[in-house]
């Protein structure tokens, strides 16, 4: 972080002026969206390890992820930073450190060797002009596949391994009066069934190629026609109450047997244990159907405002140890319903899916990441949610066009 | 960061400065306009200063923090390249008919059947009132289940054996907008009743006699007398309902969160989820100064023609 702006300056004047009399050395506010009931579980695992430890935990949770960003950017430009905030890594935190907003961890991260221990890709993500910008605390998944598996019984179908046998299935399904896929009609639920489609029918290469070039001959492929005809033939086999659904009333329905299928990330394991069912029995968890094995990762985080300087404070770094070490990882991960960020923590207290999933990523071959994570600017991650809804949800338009207005609102995001 | 409704606030300001004008003549207190100077300065401040100031960055590149490198009038160009802005502004267009519309003939519809004498017109009136009670979070959830094919209206009648009914409006791409106009008529009809009621309890009964005498039918004594003498309550109401179809954004995101897809989006919400959630803030700059000049042109020339009547009228 060698450009430090006037913004940052001053931000940063006026921090010392306010706290230098508030702030003890191991006094960390804490700022986050993690309102709900099993986050906030989660969260209280970090917390224990970081007060025992010697540590003062103050805590700002703020609802919603769009609200707590902004309010996180807010308190670091009016001069009032929090300690350590919760932010979704890539280009706008990059944007942030940019502009000399944040402390680095980079004492921590070389001592720990987070280098070794967390996926390549991830590494790649939390870095800013080669400095750790965030600690990376799990690995969500975001391409899972959550079934009933009585209501695949009843129907007489597999859990497909194709999307061919996928459509299939879900026809038989239909006839015997179940709906097939439970889908929240809201656009980042979407472009999460979207993404499934896209890795399965194009493989991980196609997959992580396309995200990360966003080259003009890949979105104008055959390859992405196919994934475009492929996604509008589910269009089928949703319930008419679908838009404007919330993802958990979707799992609920997957968890009554109302609906077979739900594509969705592995958060949707929180309302399955919620309903008093242990993930991987009645109802079942795979991967989406795909031609080769790939897991789509994305990551919660937390970044560090820059209080005195660029160099983190002893409590910053003494928080970051806390968030990776192997017991927190353990305990907050197996809360939260992710896994671990740190992939040489040992797997065999999670449930099945989680245990699946940490054994995938041991080869990193299968190592993606969700959209949002390859760089491009969110403004480009916005325009491909919306055309993936308009597509969605249009009722005329063919998937060739679908292709179009695709490439068009990439073009004139980016 | 302009708020959408500062347009219309535009409105008011103009008609602070004709009152102004008024006062010049009369030679006031310097007191009184020493007075006035905090209100002045906040006005001009806030309202002016931040219209420039979101002028400022539509023209640069800002993306999630205000970064001042020029770029002339690009977010403009993406704006309006953009398909979801003209869904947005499209959407505009066809949820402010309807809903402004329809709040002043139901609205008005009611007060005239209150006025007409209905036995109980306090029960009615609180009836008519009570939606305006809750906010348009709660009115767009409680009409978010009404609409929903699975469990609302679709659902009750098709158990009461009427299996071919069909209402699921909130879930078609092509007449979702049309639901936005339901919930907010329901919730504001209420006040546009009482605007209405207020101005017909204000016309002189001796206007009724007269023409009783002559014998006119009361629909037409209503249609060309006493709706030309209500001129000004129409025009509160429809300033007052303009306001709100601007800063449509609480409803539409609890009703139909802009779905499907984005066929139910509104400009205020596109602005607010391209500057808080896309860290556009650049492009959603460029939405609010683009939303600000079309509601002044909009809405100008009528408080224009209004206003200039109304002097007119009052020096005969």
């Amino acid at each position: 972080m060698k450009k430090f702006s006037k913004v940052a300056a001053l931000a940063a004047f006026l921090s010392a002026g306010v706290s230098a009399g508030a702030l003890h050395a191991q006094t960390a506010e804490v700022l986050h969206w993690w309102t709900s009931g099993s986050e906030q579980a989660a969260l209280a695992e970090v917390r224990k390890v970081f007060e025992a430890s010697g540590g003062e935990w103050v805590d700002t949770p703020i609802a919603g992820g769009g609200n707590a960003r902004a309010a996180a950017v807010n308190r670091m430009l009016g001069g009032d930073p929090a300690a350590v905030f919760q932010f979704s890594i890539g280009q706008q935190l990059r944007e942030l450190a940019d502009q000399g907003l944040l402390a680095n961890v980079d004492k921590i991260a070389s001592e720990e060797h987070w280098d070794d221990k967390l996926p390549p890709l991830i590494v790649k993500a939390a870095k800013y002009d080669g400095d750790y910008i965030a600690a990376p605390i799990n690995i969500h998944g975001e391409n899972w596949m959550f079934y009933n598996k009585a209501a695949l019984e009843k129907a007489g179908v597999d859990v497909p391994k194709s999307w061919d046998d996928f459509v299939a299935a879900a026809k038989k399904l239909k006839d015997a009066g179940v709906t097939p896929i439970g889908l929240g009609g809201q656009p980042w639920q979407e472009r999460i069934m979207f993404n499934s489609v896209l890795l399965g029918v194009a493989g991980r290469e196609f997959y992580a190629k396309l995200y990360s070039t966003l080259d003009d001959d890949l979105l104008d492929s055959d390859t992405m026609r196919k994934v475009f005809e492929t996604f509008a033939a589910l269009k089928p086999f949703v319930d008419e109450g679908s838009p404007g659904r919330n993802w958990n009333e979707a799992t609920n329905m997957v968890i009554k047997g109302d609906a077979a299928f739900q594509f969705m990330g592995d958060w949707a394991k929180g309302e399955i244990i919620a309903a008093g069912i242990e993930p991987g029995t009645t109802v079942g968890c795979s991967f989406a159907p795909a031609i080769d094995t790939a897991y789509i990762m994305t990551v919660d985080a937390f970044a560090f405002s820059a209080m005195d300087g660029e160099e983190a404070t002893p409590a910053q770094i003494k928080m970051a140890h806390v968030m990776l070490e192997p017991d927190v990882q353990i305990a907050f991960n197996k809360k939260k319903g992710s896994i671990p960020a740190r992939l040489d923590v040992p797997a065999d207290s999670f449930d099945i899916c989680a245990q699946t999933a940490i054994k995938t990523l041991q080869d990193k071959k299968t190592h993606l990441v969700s959209t949002g994570l390859f760089g491009v600017p969110s403004a480009v991650s916005g325009a491909i949610d919306d055309s993936i809804s308009n597509f969605w949800n249009s009722t005329d338009m063919s998937p060739a066009e679908g292709q179009a207005q695709f490439h068009q609102a990439i073009s004139n995001a980016k | 960061m302009t708020d959408p409704a500062q347009g219309v606030l535009q409105g008011s300001v103009t008609q602070q400065e004709n009152q102004q004008e008024g006062r010049r003549r009369w030679r006031p207190q310097w007191t009184a306009r020493m007075a006035l100077i905090p209100a002045m300065a906040i006005t001009i401040f806030c309202f002016y200063g931040f219209i420039i100031w979101t002028f400022v960055i539509s023209l640069t590149r800002s993306r999630l923090l205000p970064v001042y490198k020029f770029t002339g009038f690009d977010q403009y160009a993406r704006l309006f390249a953009n398909e979801r802005w003209w869904t947005a502004m499209g959407n505009l267009a066809i949820h402010g008919f309807l809903f402004i519309g329809g709040c002043i003939v139901f609205g008005y519809l009611l007060a005239i059947l209150i006025d007409r004498g209905v036995k109980a017109e306090g029960l009615y009136r609180t009836v008519f009132m009570l939606p305006l009670s809750m906010s348009f979070i709660v009115t767009g959830v409680i009409w978010q289940w009404v609409m929903n094919p699975g469990l609302g209206l679709q659902e009750a009648v098709r158990a009461l054996g009427w299996a071919g009914f069909e209402f699921n409006w909130i879930v078609r791409p092509d007449r979702s907008i049309y639901t936005l106009a339901i919930a907010g008529i329901w919730q504001q009809v209420g006040l546009c009743m009482a605007l209405f009621l207020a101005g017909l309890r204000n016309i002189d009964p001796n206007i009724w006699k007269a023409a009783r005498v002559d014998g006119i039918p009361v629909w037409r004594v209503y249609l060309h007398i006493i709706t030309p003498m209500m001129r000004a309550v129409f025009f509160t109401v429809f300033i007052l309902m303009s306001a709100i179809v601007m800063k449509a954004f609480d409803l539409v995101v609890a009703l139909t969160g802009g779905g499907p897809g984005f066929s139910s989006d509104l400009p205020a919400r596109f602005i607010v989820d391209h500057i808080l959630n896309r860290q556009e803030l650049g492009l959603g700059a460029a939405g609010a100064f683009v939303l600000l000049c079309t509601v002044i042109a909009v809405i100008a020339p009528y408080i224009y023609f209004e206003l200039q009547k109304e002097r007119s009228g009052r020096g005969h």
